[in-house]
């Protein structure tokens, strides 16, 4: 047995469906921070993208017997994710909530190579990011923030190519006609 | 409503141009399509180092919860069954430290569950039937090893109830206090997660349990 | 001299049955090296008066776990080491020819983390009607679920002082683990027993019904009839 360094995922899905609860940690602390930035991007705000990271991690070990591929954990995980991710954007939409209403954007306002304007500029595009439906703000986020390519976001969303870049032009469009006033 | 971006800027922006390649009428509306996409903020987002052990803690209740469901279910009306073949199983005559999870129900066994005034025994008059659980919906075989059984493990093995992944047996242990694990595959010593945790001294954990009598007494 | 003389031949004499006894239990289960090596740190610790059984047992699991023999032996060494702080360490308490199962209880004490100071603080506090090696036990198992030693201690020792059975005392990690298992730490869970209002194990307020009969708690004696906490 390895340190838990050295344990792959599927080693360590298939040691805590042995029954050692404990191993579970070692997948939390290897997956926290790698889709941080997407579940505060797709949600509005830092706080939110932790509750959606943290629901995720607990729900993947509730649901740990039906990951098929226990070597795919990280795909896995994204899904269950996305999912809470949808869920959050729906419920808020129910509630009225559109995301440009959080006060606690992530788009903080110390960028320290930055002029006022371009704070100002970046605060806008979240917001206008806010206004994009949840499918064109996946995919605008997992190609520029996350530097996928579209087959990439394609094999993980199942999403076809083809549909990925129809929804992406019109989140141009609209981030174009949404912030008119700062280019 | 203004014009959205022309196609070629779209295509500048996907990355499948460069600014050069547009033509140059364009380059214009491309530099500005570039200065859009520029303002994202691409910095890392890095959590709250809370959150592992707040996942870790949610997680440890929820395996605990269900191992209780399960035990719930295992002792739901099969085991009166159980207890008339094999002789009453203690509820109120004996405190098993079991994994906790044995006297966690002990506790919550509602008023109307009957209570046997005396405490069983095959043959032995201090030997009390302990309940073992374990979730492993992955494991092949689950084996329970401890100082009650010289640590054998072919010695009992759990059976699956039902497809829950739920694994269990119930054993007859002498009064005192017990060391055990759970073995998983025939190689994998497994400590049970409802139960307190002691160093082997090999670099593993044991489970505890102790196992008393406590006379006649209701919960 | 004689006398001398016989109770060396005796000794010895018991000391190699003894060790053909472990050599026995071990055959087959570990490697030769191993048995010959555990019997001679059985027969060490048998010199001083301390318990066996435990380093035959700790011998057997680390045989049926496979463990390396440098290893195994290193365990059951350090095993040896915890039974004899234990046997200093329950002395010190004020136990002069403690039993075998009180040395045990206070080896768990020492491995789930107590000092050797805790140990005898808890065996002083052990009084009749309350067994030293049960109340070293259930600090130890406290221990192990995560609660600091001096929280496990001061909960041990506060059901003592306030007459709780023995009983009682047993059901102290059964609580502790509920309160952890409906989310709060071991500490917090320990504190909410402490002040007698449990976890939702039992009755509230550790009422567990009335005491057995022949349990009297202490300072009543005999002619007395136990005092009946079950409020009409």
């Amino acid at each position: 047995m390895g340190l838990a360094g050295d344990a792959t995922d599927g080693e360590v899905v298939r040691a805590v469906l042995g029954g050692e609860v404990e191993r579970y940690a070692v997948l939390v602390h290897r997956y926290r921070d790698r889709y941080a930035r997407y579940a505060a991007r797709m949600l509005g705000s830092l706080d939110a993208g932790e509750d959606a990271v943290q629901d995720a991690l607990v729900r993947a070990f509730d649901r740990l017997a039906d990951c098929r591929e226990p070597d795919k954990f990280a795909g896995w995980l994204f899904l269950i994710l996305r999912n809470r991710c949808y869920a959050e954007r729906r419920r808020q939409q129910r509630e009225g909530r559109p995301l440009d209403e959080r006060d606690d954007g992530v788009a903080a306002a110390d960028r320290p190579d930055g002029t006022y304007e371009q704070t100002e500029r970046m605060r806008a595009l979240e917001r206008s990011l806010g206004h994009l439906t949840p499918e064109q703000r996946e995919v605008f986020v997992l190609k520029h923030v996350e530097g996928l390519a579209y087959d990439e976001i394609a094999g993980r969303t199942g999403a076809t190519v083809a549909s990925l870049k129809m929804r992406m032009h019109r989140a141009y469009d609209r981030l174009r006609d949404l912030m008119k006033e700062h280019l | 409503m203004s014009l959205g971006y022309h196609p070629l800027v779209k295509q500048l922006l996907d990355g499948e141009l460069s600014l050069a390649e547009l033509p140059p009428e364009l380059r214009a509306e491309g530099a500005e399509a570039l200065r859009l996409i520029g303002t994202v903020d691409r910095r890392p987002v890095v959590l709250s180092a809370a959150l592992d052990d707040r996942v870790m803690a949610v997680v440890r209740q929820h395996a605990a919860s269900r191992t209780r469901r399960a035990w719930h279910w295992l002792t739901a009306p099969r085991d009166v069954e159980l207890r008339l073949r094999l002789r009453p199983v203690v509820w109120a005559g004996a405190l098993a430290i079991a994994a906790g999870v044995a006297l966690l129900l002990l506790g919550r066994v509602p008023a109307s569950a009957p209570v046997p005034a005396s405490v069983a025994g095959s043959g032995a008059r201090d030997s009390v039937f302990v309940r073992f659980v374990l979730y492993a919906p992955g494991a092949r075989q689950v084996a329970v090893a401890g100082t009650f059984n010289q640590w054998d493990l072919n010695a009992a093995p759990l059976a699956r109830a039902g497809s829950s992944g739920v694994w269990t047996t119930t054993l007859a242990l002498p009064v005192g206090q017990h060391q055990y694990a759970f073995v998983v595959d025939g190689e994998r010593w497994v400590a049970d997660p409802a139960a307190p945790a002691i160093d082997d001294g090999f670099g593993r954990r044991n489970s505890m349990v102790a196992v008393t009598l406590r006379g006649a007494r209701t919960l | 001299m004689k006398s001398f003389l016989a109770l060396a031949f005796v000794l010895s004499t018991t000391l190699r049955l003894m060790a053909q006894d472990v050599g026995a239990r071990l055959d087959g289960r570990v490697p030769l090296e191993v048995q010959r090596a555990v019997q001679d740190i059985a027969a060490d610790a048998a010199a001083h008066g301390l318990p066996t059984e435990p380093l035959v047992q700790k011998a057997i699991e680390g045989g049926a776990k496979r463990v390396p023999a440098e290893r195994l032996i290193a365990a059951v060494r350090a095993l040896a080491g915890r039974l004899a702080g234990a046997w200093d360490a329950v002395r010190a308490g004020g136990l002069e020819s403690p039993t075998a199962d009180v040395v045990e209880g206070g080896a768990d004490g020492l491995s789930a983390g107590l000092s050797a100071g805790y140990v005898s603080e808890l065996v002083r506090a052990s009084r009749a009607p309350y067994d030293p090696a049960l109340v070293l036990r259930v600090a130890a198992t406290l221990a192990a679920l995560g609660v600091s030693p001096k929280q496990a201690v001061q909960l041990v020792e506060g059901m003592i002082k306030d007459g709780k059975s023995p009983s009682d005392l047993l059901s102290l990690p059964g609580e502790v683990q509920a309160g952890v298992a409906d989310g709060a730490t071991p500490a917090e869970a320990a504190e909410r027993v402490n002040h007698g209002g449990g976890n939702g194990v039992g009755n509230a307020g550790g009422n567990h019904g009335p005491p057995p009969p022949d349990w009297v708690p202490p300072g009543q004696g005999k002619g007395h009839k136990p005092a009946n906490p079950h409020k009409p």
